[in-house]
């Protein structure tokens, strides 16, 4: 069955955090990485106006992602040196466990996981000359739960994370991601369920970096229209250094959607700056 | 030159529950179980992020050194991942 619902979101962890002393604290940690930055730092107005803005752009896609009756919801998202070292850095991650769990200060999350597709997905792999890592055991991250949060609040169906190195050098190419997701589209259209996916990350940020709190706004308007113009097939031919280079690397999740999606044209998109570090980005793909 | 160990010892202060408790007892024993140049032992005890990026370690990891300062110790960042 092809793929119901595409979706792609920001998972900065200040999404949730509540405005007021969580934004102030994570701020404090921010800016002492980053002095410079906090020229920017936003008023508690700002803060609860940016809450706002994503919890509505955050409505849009539940909206189209319960519309859609998905039976799986695939989440594509990066590792932040909480499951992976440097012992082993995995390219590409499917995991296969039977359920996984995560905690995000206050919020706990508990999915199944929908280990068969996974499994199909690495075998699918195999034979196409993509050879997966993959493992049984995960923790949920920021990078997987702030967009849960909002789109999925409770574990009504399972959802399988998949990891894109998107945070250490080297890193994969968007045309090996797009791969990527094109692979996952012919699981999916292989599926007799209902396969909805997921893409977080980005926009715009320097995470670890000394240009932290610089946002290239002019690069992410530029990403959003192409997804709007439903050419995100144009996107494979930027290198790394080209998404490096505009503090968009995670955009790599995206470009798995990307692939997954062909020429789809986004349907709904939303952007906006969070003053502090990065560019949140949110897009929707009614298919 | 690598910098796996000086990188690990990071990761573990944040990841680490039972590292990071010892750590705030007495981080000259913790660091004597990595495996450390006397330049990195010097950067971890300055507490300073960019003397850890300029010897090497990814900006991520660099953050986690904060952990053991007493302003960022309760700071919700320590509560997620």
């Amino acid at each position: 069955m092809p793929l119901v619902s595409a979706l792609a979101a920001s998972h900065a962890p200040n999404i949730l955090l509540e405005p007021g002393r969580e934004w102030e604290d994570f701020m404090d940690l921010h800016y002492s990485m980053a002095p410079h930055g906090s020229a920017n730092r936003p008023t508690l107005e700002q803060q609860k106006k940016l809450r706002r803005d994503a919890e509505a752009a955050f409505a849009v896609l539940r909206d189209d992602l319960e519309r859609a009756k998905p039976d799986v919801l695939i989440v594509v998202a990066n590792d932040q040196f909480v499951n992976f070292f440097w012992n082993n850095i995995p390219t590409f991650f499917v995991t296969v466990a039977d359920e996984v769990k995560g905690q995000f200060t206050r919020h706990s999350f508990h999915y199944r996981n929908h280990k068969e597709l996974g499994k199909n997905i690495v075998r699918a792999g195999m034979e196409k000359g993509i050879d997966f890592s993959y493992g049984e055991h995960v923790e949920l991250q920021h990078t997987q739960n702030v967009p849960l949060h909002f789109l999925l609040p409770e574990p009504k169906i399972p959802i399988l994370p998949v990891y894109v190195n998107t945070w250490v050098d080297p890193a994969p190419s968007p045309r090996r991601c797009y791969m990527v997701g094109e692979l996952i589209r012919a699981v999916a259209d292989d599926s007799k369920e209902r396969v909805a996916i997921l893409a977080t990350g980005g926009l715009s940020h320097f995470p670890g970096s000394p240009r932290i709190g610089e946002i290239d706004e002019t690069f992410d308007h530029k990403l959003l229209e192409v997804m709007r113009d439903g050419k995100g097939k144009s996107l494979v031919d930027y290198s790394v250094q080209d998404l490096l280079q505009a503090g968009d690397t995670e955009f790599l999740n995206w470009m798995v959607v990307i692939g997954a999606i062909g020429d789809a044209k986004a349907t709904y998109t939303a952007y906006m700056p969070d003053f502090v570090a990065t560019g949140w980005g949110f897009v929707s793909w009614k298919l | 030159m690598s910098c796996y160990h000086l990188s690990r010892l990071l990761f573990d202060l944040k990841m680490n529950e039972s590292i990071y408790q010892r750590s705030l007892q007495d981080f000259e024993k913790v660091m004597g179980d990595y495996d450390l140049t006397a330049e990195e032992k010097d950067a971890l005890r300055a507490g300073d992020p960019r003397k850890l990026r300029q010897l090497g370690v990814h900006g991520m990891l660099c953050l986690y050194i904060k952990r053991l300062q007493p302003q960022f110790r309760e700071n919700i960042y320590w509560m997620q991942k």
